[in-house]
């Protein structure tokens, strides 16, 4: 018994995830799930934004600056600050969260459009598109890579910070690490933290990949080149 | 087809307007080729007729319509338009590219299918290169469905904006005659930008100079643009090489020939230098019924006793009746006869002096 718990005490306690399975299926559903929202919601506002920044330039500035105040503001300070306005309630994290992604998203939605060759669109107005069918049918696709490697780099910080909103109750995979570290000292807590640290990395880079993919899908022409 | 008049363009914050009450008129199915410095306005005018730039004085009409009347977007529909850069839409494949206009005017599928297999025949595109994307191709095939994307709705007038700098010289020079051999066909008003007078001389019906702020200066055709430039200006933009340049616009056939030393194949070696003094040369050619069958000089008349049985000497390069005498003079001067041989298919037709195609130079 005293060796087995010697040996259990300075490795990993695959007993507790087998008996805590369920519950650490429910906080990876609980991290999408927080991460989808922010990155969804972050996406709507930032198209908003960038469209207005698009079609009046002198906005860009103050945009940008007051989402790059709102990136920079520490995410414990701006839970500190909600929590006495919005509670412990999804509301206080998802604003947190999307606070995050949005100069991510505006910068390459705007730098996307930005980007599209000037004779392209020369050529596009010169045979007769319309400004809204311009947009839709030829810069919209062609800035679609930057756009979606600004989504791609906010879905990774968003589920790095959504273990900081654990927190505030609701923190998907970072309650693991919450509780590992009030167990610090135990093998348990160790475990703990392993787990919540590893999936929340196991769960950036597999949606770091699949977007990724998807950009690969929708940007078919960006594949094939001459001599390649 | 297309007037311009009085038309004005001033850009906010400068001096000076680019184009000062520019008045030109462009025939139906005529090549007009705008030429001249930077900063003359050539590019300038020419997107004013397709209003992606607007004018801000003076009136323009494409088929007797004021072009402000129209949204600009649909009059840019019935306009063809080709740009140096080309433009082609890199995310969309050369049959896509292809039927961009058709599919904004909301032609059927099928028409857009039947038209896109009548332009890639029209201009000569690989049908294999249809679903591929614009980075697949080269510099040339590119240029080619820009022409074949400007021509898909069959619009009147195209519109062309240095469209061939991009592209090596080789390429350049089949490109330029393949859109004179189009234009044999299709009969299009075209409107083609350049800053290379070569280029306006080889595809422009008339050709129009204009100087710094939209002057124009002469509007012609070339050959008498190169025959007399009105100013200064206009000679030292055509160059010192002017009368040689102009000589690519006359064909041989406008010109008399020589008959040149020539002799019957069954001819005596007394008449062979009759021949020979008569027109002050060491050599005579051989004609055969109307066929030029080659030259002998005086030496080998000298070491046999009849022409018929001279071992003749090959012309290595004759003239098409159809060349121009830029093409004459390139074949005389590589010559040390000083003459070339004109022959219309096997016909023998007569010989190019030097002297003959100097008279036209100095004329």
């Amino acid at each position: 018994m005293i060796l087995v718990a010697q040996a259990s005490s300075m490795g990993f306690r695959w007993d507790w995830v087998g008996n805590n399975l369920d519950d650490i299926w429910d906080r990876t559903l609980e991290h999408i799930v927080l991460t989808s929202i922010a990155v969804g919601a972050g996406l709507v506002i930032s198209v908003v934004l960038s469209l207005i920044a698009l079609r009046w330039r002198p906005s860009y500035q103050p945009i940008t600056w007051v989402t790059g105040i709102l990136y920079t503001v520490p995410s414990l300070a701006l839970f500190a600050f909600l929590v006495p306005i919005t509670g412990l309630t999804i509301t206080t994290a998802e604003i947190g969260l999307i606070s995050y992604t949005l100069l991510i998203l505006i910068r390459n939605i705007v730098t996307g459009i930005d980007e599209v060759p000037a004779e392209v669109l020369e050529s596009a107005v010169g045979m007769g598109y319309t400004r809204r069918r311009r947009f839709i049918e030829i810069e919209l696709p062609l800035a679609l890579p930057v756009i979606v490697t600004g989504i791609r780099l906010a879905t990774v910080t968003v589920i790095g910070l959504v273990t900081v909103t654990s927190l505030i109750g609701l923190g998907g995979l970072g309650f693991f690490i919450l509780r590992g570290l009030q167990n610090f000292s135990s093998p348990i807590g160790t475990t703990q933290i392993i787990i919540g640290t590893l999936l929340s990395v196991v769960l950036a880079v597999v949606a770091d990949l699949s977007l990724a993919g998807i950009e690969r899908l929708l940007t078919p022409w960006r594949r094939r080149r001459l001599g390649t | 087809m297309i007037v311009l008049d009085a038309v004005t363009k001033r850009f906010p914050g400068t001096e000076n307007p680019a184009v000062d009450q520019l008045s030109l008129s462009i025939n139906e199915g005529e090549v007009v080729v705008l030429v001249g410095p930077s900063g003359c306005g050539k590019t300038t005018t020419l997107k004013m007729i397709n209003r992606l730039i607007e004018p801000t004085g003076g009136r323009i009409t494409v088929a007797d319509q004021d072009i402000l009347e129209l949204p600009a977007h649909e009059l840019r529909r019935g306009i063809g338009y080709v740009i140096q850069q080309i433009g082609l839409f890199p995310h969309r494949t050369i049959a896509e590219n292809i039927c961009t206009v058709p599919t904004l005017l909301g032609w059927s599928k099928q028409r857009i299918a039947e038209r896109v297999d009548e332009l890639t025949e029209l201009v000569d595109l690989e049908p294999a290169m249809l679903q591929r994307y614009p980075a697949e191709l080269s510099g040339g095939q590119r240029q080619r469905v820009g022409v074949a994307r400007a021509l898909a709705a069959d619009p009147p007038v195209l519109l062309m904006d240095e469209p061939f700098g991009a592209v090596d010289p080789i390429v350049r020079g089949r490109l330029q005659e393949e859109l004179l051999a189009l234009q044999q066909t299709l009969h299009k008003t075209i409107v083609l930008v350049t800053h290379d007078i070569d280029e306006a001389i080889m595809l422009g019906d008339r050709v129009a100079i204009l100087n710094v702020g939209g002057h124009l200066e002469q509007y012609d055709v070339p050959s008498e643009i190169l025959r007399e430039p009105v100013n200064p200006f206009v000679a030292d933009f055509l160059g010192t090489d002017r009368g040689i340049k102009r000589l690519s616009l006359i064909p041989i056939s406008s010109i008399e020939l020589d008959r040149g030393p020539v002799v019957d194949h069954l001819a005596s070696t007394e008449t062979a230098r009759e021949v020979m003094d008569e027109y002050d040369v060491d050599w005579a050619a051989i004609v055969e019924g109307e066929r030029l069958r080659g030259w002998f000089s005086a030496d080998d008349l000298a070491n046999h006793a009849a022409v018929a049985d001279i071992e003749l000497r090959p012309f290595l390069t004759s003239l098409d009746i159809t060349d121009s005498l830029r093409d004459a003079l390139d074949v005389v001067v590589s010559t040390h006869t000083s003459v070339a041989a004109v022959l219309d298919g096997d016909r023998y037709l007569g010989m190019v002096t030097i002297d003959s195609i100097s008279s036209e130079i100095v004329q």
